[in-house]
Order: C-alpha cells, then sequence, then structure tokens
C-alpha cells in the first residue's frame, strides 16, 4: 500500500511541477493531466472507485480537452513559448503559498476528525449510497449546482454571440432564405 | 474440478491455478491479476487480425472482387503477413515534428483501449474488473483516446495531421453525449452499474429455471432489452454514435483518405501505425461489447442447462460462445455499413449528433421512466408512439429545406 502511494504522489508531484516550469504549453497541459490521472490512481487506492471515475471523466476528458482546446484557439500552436515562466512578483506568491500551505493546510489536516486511512477494507457498492445521499437529503443543494451550471451556459452563449452582429446576419439569412423560396 | 458446469470451466481453472498459489498471498494477487488480463491482451488483438481479414474479405465482395487469398488458405494468413511488414518496416520520424509527442501518442493510445475491455462480461463470473461503476469506468476511460490522438495530430507537425486531431477531438466529443445518454437507459432499467448485474438483468427468469429447454432457451433471449421500445430505440442511438466513437465509415472524417491524407496517422510509419490501428479496432471491439452488453443481453443466447447436472444456473454452452457471436455480427454490420454508406461531412456529421441522435437520446430516457412504472399493455403503445413520433419530427425539423436541383451529367 505504501509503495503504491510513494509511486503515485511522486508521479503526482512530477506532474504539477512540470506542469508549472516546463515552456511547451502542450508539454504543460499532458503533465497536468498526468498529474489528474495520479490523483485517480490515490483515490482508486482510498477504496473511493466512484470518486476516481469522476476525477478520470471531469479532469481528464472534459477539463483536459478544454484545456487543450483552450492553447489551440489562442496561440500559435508552434510549442515552444520563449516568454520567461516567473513572473515578476514571484517571490511574494511563493511567500503567501508557504503560508497558506504551513498556516492553513496542514493545521487542518493535522486537526480534521478525518481518517488518513481508508475507511473500508473492500470496495463496496459506493454509488447507490450516493445517488440516495444527492436524491433525498442534498436535493436541494443538487437543484442549486443544476440551477447554478445552467446559469452559467446561459451567461457562455450570451458572452459569446455578439449581438448585434448575429442579429444582422440572422435577420440577412432570414431574408434572403424568404427571397429564395418565394421564387 | 467438475463438469457440472460446462459454463464454467475456465472460470474453475483459473481458481485452481489461483488456488495453487495460496501460501504466497502476494503472489496468488499477482496471478490472478495477470490470469484475467493476459487473455484479454492476447485474444482482442487476435480478434483484431481475424476483423482485418474479415473487412477485406467483405469490402471485395461487396466491391465485386476477390480480396486477399494468395496467403494461406482463403488468404487466412494475409494478417500474419501484414503484421510481418509491419514490423519490418522503417520508422521515420519527421524532422520538425515534436519527438516525444511523436513517439508517445501511439503508447497512450493504446491504453484506453486495452483498459475498456476489462469491463466486458465475457462470461458469468468472466468480468476482469467487476466493479460496481463498471459502465460509468468504461465510458471515462473511452473519453481519453482523444488525447492521445489530439497529441499525435499534433506532433506531427504537419497539417494535415492537426486537421485530422481536431477533427477527431470535435467528433468524439459531440458523440460522447449520445453515446452515454443512450446507455443511461439501461442504468435505469437496472439499477446498477455493474455490467454483470445488467447482463444478468437480462434473463426471464422464470422460463430460465423451468425444465423445459425451449423455454431455458427463449428465456435467455426474450429479456434482452432491445426487444422494449427504448431499448430498440437506445440500441439504434448508441450502434450509430459508437460508429462515430471509433472513426468508423460513415464517420471517418478524422481519416478521411480522400481529404486530408490519413489524419492523424498521417506521420507515422512501421509499427507506430500498427499500434493506432491495431488501438481502433480494439476499442471498436470493447464499444461493441458494451453496446452487446446493454442491449443484446451480453453473454445470454439459446442455451440449455446440461442433463447431467442439477445446478440450476449452469449451461451447456459458454457465455463466452455466445458473447463473441454477437461481438463478430455487429462488426460484420460495421464492416457492411463501411462498403455502403459514403462519408458524411463534418457539418452533417456535429448537426447528426446534436440535433438529431442528442433530442431522441433525451426524449428515450422520458419514454423509459414511463415505460418503468406504466403496466406493460399500456407502456409499450404509448411508448412506441411516443418514439416514433419524435423520430418522424426530428426528421422533419432538420430536414434540408433548400431545393436540390437533380444531378445532370453534361459531358457523361
Amino acid at each position: 500500500m505504501t509503495i503504491i502511494f510513494i509511486i503515485l504522489s511522486i508521479t503526482a508531484l512530477t506532474g504539477a511541477i512540470s506542469a508549472i516550469f516546463l515552456k511547451n504549453l502542450i508539454y504543460a497541459v499532458y503533465s497536468l493531466l498526468l498529474l489528474f490521472v495520479a490523483i485517480a490512481g490515490i483515490f482508486l487506492m482510498l477504496m473511493a472507485e466512484f470518486l476516481a471515475v469522476v476525477q478520470i471523466l471531469v479532469y481528464l476528458g472534459a477539463i483536459g480537452i478544454l484545456v487543450l482546446f483552450g492553447v489551440m484557439m489562442t496561440r500559435n500552436i508552434s510549442g515552444a513559448s520563449s516568454e520567461r515562466i516567473l513572473s515578476r512578483g514571484w517571490f511574494f506568491g511563493l511567500v503567501i503559498s508557504v503560508l497558506m500551505l504551513f498556516g492553513v493546510l496542514i493545521p487542518g489536516l493535522a486537526f480534521s476528525e478525518l481518517s488518513s486511512s481508508p475507511a473500508v477494507e473492500t470496495i463496496t457498492p459506493s454509488v447507490k449510497e450516493i445517488g440516495i445521499q444527492l436524491m433525498h437529503l442534498n436535493t436541494p443543494a443538487l437543484w442549486l449546482t443544476a440551477v447554478l451550471l445552467t446559469a452559467a451556459l446561459i451567461g457562455a452563449v450570451v458572452v459569446a454571440v455578439p449581438r448585434n452582429y448575429s442579429s444582422k446576419l440572422f435577420l440577412t439569412y432570414k431574408l434572403e432564405n424568404k427571397n429564395k423560396s418565394s421564387k | 474440478m467438475s463438469f457440472d458446469n460446462p459454463d464454467q470451466i475456465l472460470v474453475e481453472l483459473s481458481r485452481l491455478i489461483v488456488g495453487y498459489f495460496a501460501d504466497a498471498p502476494y503472489l496468488s494477487f499477482l496471478v490472478g491479476v495477470l490470469l484475467s488480463s493476459v487473455p484479454l491482451i492476447a485474444i482482442f488483438p487476435g480478434c483484431f487480425a481475424f476483423t482485418t481479414w474479415l473487412e477485406r474479405k467483405g469490402l471485395a465482395r461487396i466491391q465485386n472482387r476477390y480480396g486477399p487469398n494468395r496467403v494461406g488458405p482463403f488468404g487466412l494468413f494475409q494478417p500474419i503477413a501484414d503484421g510481418i511488414k509491419m514490423l519490418m518496416k522503417e520508422d521515420i520520424v519527421p524532422t520538425r515534428s515534436d519527438k516525444w509527442g511523436h513517439l508517445l501518442a501511439p503508447i497512450f493510445i493504446m491504453i484506453p483501449a486495452m483498459m475498456g475491455l476489462a469491463f466486458l462480461p465475457l462470461a458469468r463470473n468472466m468480468t476482469a474488473v467487476a466493479i460496481d461503476s463498471g459502465l460509468l469506468f468504461f465510458f471515462a476511460i473511452g473519453s481519453l483516446a482523444t488525447l492521445a490522438v489530439f497529441l499525435a495530430g499534433w506532433a506531427s507537425r504537419n497539417k494535415y495531421s492537426l486537421l485530422g486531431g481536431m477533427r477527431a477531438v470535435a467528433q468524439m466529443v459531440s458523440y460522447e453525449m449520445p453515446l452515454i445518454l443512450s446507455a443511461v437507459v439501461v442504468v435505469m432499467m437496472v439499477g446498477s452499474m455493474n455490467t454483470s448485474l445488467i447482463v444478468e438483468a437480462q434473463q426471464y427468469k422464470p422460463w430460465v429455471e423451468s425444465d423445459n429447454p425451449l423455454f431455458q432457451c427463449l428465456g435467455q433471449i426474450r429479456g434482452w432489452f432491445v426487444f422494449t421500445p427504448w431499448g430498440f430505440a437506445g440500441f439504434l442511438i448508441f450502434f450509430v454514435a459508437s460508429l462515430a466513437e471509433t472513426n468508423r465509415s460513415p464517420f471517418d472524417i478524422p481519416e478521411a483518405d480522400s481529404e486530408i491524407i490519413a489524419g492523424h496517422m498521417t506521420e507515422y510509419s512501421g509499427f507506430k501505425y500498427a499500434l493506432f490501428f491495431i488501438s481502433e479496432y480494439v476499442s471498436a471491439f470493447a464499444i461493441i461489447g458494451i453496446g452487446v452488453t446493454l442491449f443484446l443481453g451480453g453473454w445470454n443466447g439459446p442455451n440449455i442447462r446440461p442433463p447431467w447436472s442439477d445446478d440450476p444456473q449452469a449451461y451447456l454452452i459458454p457465455g463466452f460462445v455466445w458473447f463473441f457471436a454477437k461481438m463478430f455480427f455487429l462488426m460484420c454490420v460495421m464492416i457492411w455499413i463501411r462498403g455502403t454508406m459514403p462519408r458524411l461531412r463534418v457539418d452533417q456529421l456535429m448537426g447528426f449528433a446534436w440535433k438529431f441522435l442528442l433530442p431522441l437520446a433525451f426524449i428515450n430516457i422520458f419514454v423509459a421512466g414511463f415505460y418503468y412504472y406504466a403496466p406493460w399493455y399500456y407502456g409499450w403503445p404509448v411508448s412506441i408512439g411516443v418514439l416514433w413520433t419524435s423520430y418522424r419530427f426530428l426528421s422533419r425539423v432538420n430536414q434540408d429545406k433548400r431545393i436540390v436541383r437533380k444531378r445532370t451529367y453534361k459531358f457523361a
């Protein structure tokens, strides 16, 4: 168990560090995906099989492709960029992140009541339990999430469609079609 | 080892071998893992080799040719000759290409293809990874092939490769939606995402456990989900979406030979090219296998209890015979479609996914929910009516309104 954990965490750290420091954007994206895979492996090691599936489905399948699309759309995809990686205020960022790690995260983990070992010995059917939790007890949270996601979706569409331009285009398209059909 | 249950011989054999190492827990664990994974890695590429022959023969018959007929009887050893040729070919890496990406992409693409096989219930107790969320795991892993295809397209540093990679990503992302939504229906009905349980739910228990051999045969067929209105619609949506998901014709626009040479595989040669080819066929097998599991009854088939056995769950013919028979049947349908249908345009492809398959899959979910609660004399006609009406409506709405002039040939 500890051997697997060490391998997975080294993989995750390698992925995370190279995602930050690699100059080639596409390489950085793929090393970020390596980090996601390692985290899914850690979930699986802790017998949280559903969480591992969701990690793969959402982070690798959706977010990974989204980031790749983003890279594709915004830059010329020659790969290595000559820009420097460290920005000007890197020192303050480092200080703040170290403070966060030692001031918030590690004390939070140390004093939490969550156990660090897997809660169950074998993988028990967890999907049904999660479904019951979502549909019976935490339904308002589920609904709120759905509403939030719908709002985000509508917002994205509104942002993506330039209003004046598109309405004009749409109108001309309609008119043309009308003319065609009348002929 | 007993021969009471011929269906379970392989399972008992593997238990026997694992039991031989019972003294060393780690070793027996390792042996168990190897026994369930190595056959998959051996058998499915073997199926791939056979399918290349089948496809070339089938396409040749459709096009009124003979197909391969020189190597071995009926050209059966052609795949071996092809394999040796692929191994001996020079591995060409373009100078300007991204070396690491170019090397890693064919390796990455094999991982999801092979992992998808682990969730197929080949027979009773013969699922390599029988976990509770197996179906979800299958779809999650299936979506990873996109990343490798994109990497291949990008790393080749070739315009055709990049276009192919972009097309592949767009196509796979769009067709994943109808694929998963059509599978949701089965999950709703069975109440589990465990692939083994889904297959067992497709048996009609009172008939299977009766003493009449005819009823035993029929009991393993009448429960298939494809024989219900929502299952039929779901199967059609799933099959069409799986054609697109594995880049099979008529949705093979990512590697459209006449437009962009071979898409993301343009700059690959030798065994790297063969790896892309193998992964394509193995993932096609995996997705067809899930289709068989979900809608065509998995390892259920006309099967009787052996006369000498008292075990109510014993079958004469091993389940994997039926599983592979159905899988090859669907593969033949795919080959048939490839020989018959012309390739779609990009806009037609996207429109088909988002304007036709997706709404139909949504409607199918509602229909399945209605069918679940309604009595059969009410559920059947209403489900069929709703599905047929929505099919007609969607085809009417999506019809191309432009007047297509009849094509006239001036010089022929």
